[in-house]
């Protein structure tokens, strides 16, 4: 099966913490503002909870995108979840780059429980960047 | 504090240290001493426990690692420490996995007393057992010291690309660097807790440093070398195609996590049933690519790990010795350590205060994450 370049649909996998992007989510939902069906979301406690298995098991089983949101610096329900949660994005992205693997499908956004808006926004703004990079390449590989 | 030298007699450089850390046991300041042992058999040396001092017959230049030693501490010092002093004979790399260690919380070294030994590298598990030169692995590693001999042949891929096989953080080290280890040994007195111990037994004064500092100046350009030759030349696995090819025969027996230092987690992930599903959705699973094989997951494992340990990796290279199917992977975990390593300006085992970066964080720092 081959699919047409206009006709790709990304599966992107959102990560979203319960205190702020999530409610930001709600938010979009509740003022009835439209933005891409292309993300599934899971509800986490925090963005620093988000472990890295979560992220490469998504990738490997054929995600295109995968979508961490968390509370804006300093804002943590949790204190210090986000300043984790990006260093656990640093090195994430340093792994991937000596691998040689797509960095630029795993997103890492601040969302806050009133920003519905931002939040539609940047899932458009993933959505489009995916379909661009098209598929994941991963997704062919049977013997990983 | 000033460093020591022990006479070798007769030539016999292994006897010698045995017979010094016979007296170091029979002061009664340590209670027990950890050290690299021969087996009955001769076939291997394992760490031992050794609390009589008429039953030490150690070898600590024995060129092998087939466990880990932080490893072995770490499950002796766990629950509690002991009420006595324990000496633990260990080498550079073991020692920057015990200090990883005792910052993860899963060692306690209050009542270790620290003797590094300069390390000369190891050879794997079989290669040390039928050793096809004429002389005992040993030997031959100790005349690689002063004669010109090249070990690398024999050398496991991580001692290689050591990155220091000096001993640091140690309470005493015995030094074979710029000596000549069949006439003398250095004694090297680094804390209080090594000044005490050796307290009252017979050492003569070191008269030149000028070779020593010499030789470890040499052998850390030798060794940095090879380590950036490696990584420039193995840094090229890159990309899915090349991934999956070089983690192709993987059986998924989880040894290299397993016999890892640095992987202390009482139940792995991927050791727990989450991994295991319902029939139909094995099928599922089949169904979406038409065919998947099993055990699958491998990739995953692998980048897992990565993620968890790599900051840590302390290059002992345990993993690569304990494969099966043979996957040589430092080839791929000595580079992700030295970038990862370099982001966070962490340097594994070197400083036992310094907190490991994925604990720590900085309200400024990194703030492109996140924002685009």
């Amino acid at each position: 099966m081959v699919i047409k370049m206009e006709d790709f649909e990304p599966k992107i996998v959102g990560f979203l913490c319960n205190w702020c992007s999530y409610a930001g989510a709600d938010l979009a939902g509740t003022s009835r503002i439209q933005y891409p069906p292309n993300v599934r979301v899971i509800k986490v406690m925090c963005s620093g909870s988000v472990d890295s298995v979560y992220i490469l098991r998504a990738l490997l089983e054929g995600a295109d995108g995968v979508f961490i949101g968390g509370c804006h610096p300093g804002d943590c329900h949790y204190l210090d979840g986000n300043y984790k949660a990006r260093r656990k994005a640093v090195l994430m992205n340093s792994i991937l780059d000596t691998l040689g693997l797509e960095k630029e499908r795993i997103w890492i956004r601040w969302v806050s429980a009133s920003e519905g808006q931002k939040f539609a926004d940047t899932i458009k703004e993933m959505t489009e960047a995916i379909k661009k990079l098209g598929p994941n390449p991963i997704a062919k590989y049977w013997n990983i | 504090m000033t460093d020591k030298i022990l006479k070798v007699k007769n030539g016999d450089t292994v006897t010698s240290v045995n017979n010094f850390l016979k007296d170091l046991l029979k002061s009664k300041k340590i209670q027990a001493l950890l050290v690299m042992q021969e087996v009955p058999s001769k076939a291997i040396s394992f760490p031992v426990l050794i609390s009589d001092s008429d039953k030490l017959n150690s070898n600590v230049f024995a060129p092998v690692l087939p466990v880990s030693t932080a490893s072995i501490i770490s499950k002796i010092t766990k629950i509690d420490s002991s009420s006595g002093p324990i000496g633990v004979v260990i080498r550079a790399c073991q020692i920057r996995a015990l200090v990883e260690l005792v910052k993860l919380n899963q060692a306690n070294i209050d009542n270790i007393i620290i003797i590094g030994v300069d390390c000369l590298g190891t050879f794997p598990v079989n290669v040390y057992s039928d050793f096809p030169e004429k002389e005992s692995p040993t030997d031959f590693i100790l005349n690689t010291s002063k004669k010109n001999i090249d070990a690398n042949k024999y050398l496991r891929t991580a001692c290689q690309n050591c990155k220091v096989p000096i001993p640091s953080n140690a309470d005493i080290v015995i030094g074979l660097f710029g000596l000549d280890p069949k006439k003398e040994l250095l004694i090297q007195i680094n804390s209080e807790k090594g000044q005490k111990l050796l307290e009252g037994i017979n050492l003569e004064a070191v008269k030149d440093t000028k070779n020593r500092e010499k030789a470890l100046k040499d052998i850390l350009l030798e060794k940095n070398q090879n380590r950036s030759d490696f990584i420039k030349e193995f840094g090229k696995i890159k990309g899915i195609d090349a991934l999956a090819k070089f983690f192709d025969k993987c059986i998924n027996c989880h040894n290299c996590m397993k016999v890892c230092p640095i992987c202390y987690c009482k139940e792995c992930l991927f050791d727990s049933s989450i991994f295991n599903l319902e029939a139909n959705k094995y099928i599922g699973k089949a169904e979406k690519k038409g065919l998947f094989k099993m055990p699958n997951d491998s990739l995953l494992f692998h980048t897992t790990r990565m993620n968890h340990m790599v900051v840590s990796c302390i290059g002992c290279g345990l993993c690569e010795q304990a494969c099966p199917s043979d996957i040589t992977l430092m080839e791929i975990i000595t580079p992700i350590g030295e970038n990862a390593q370099k982001i966070f300006d962490y340097s594994p085992g070197s400083d036992i205060e310094e907190k490991i970066p994925m604990v720590i964080y900085k309200e400024d720092e990194y703030q492109e994450v996140g924002e685009k």
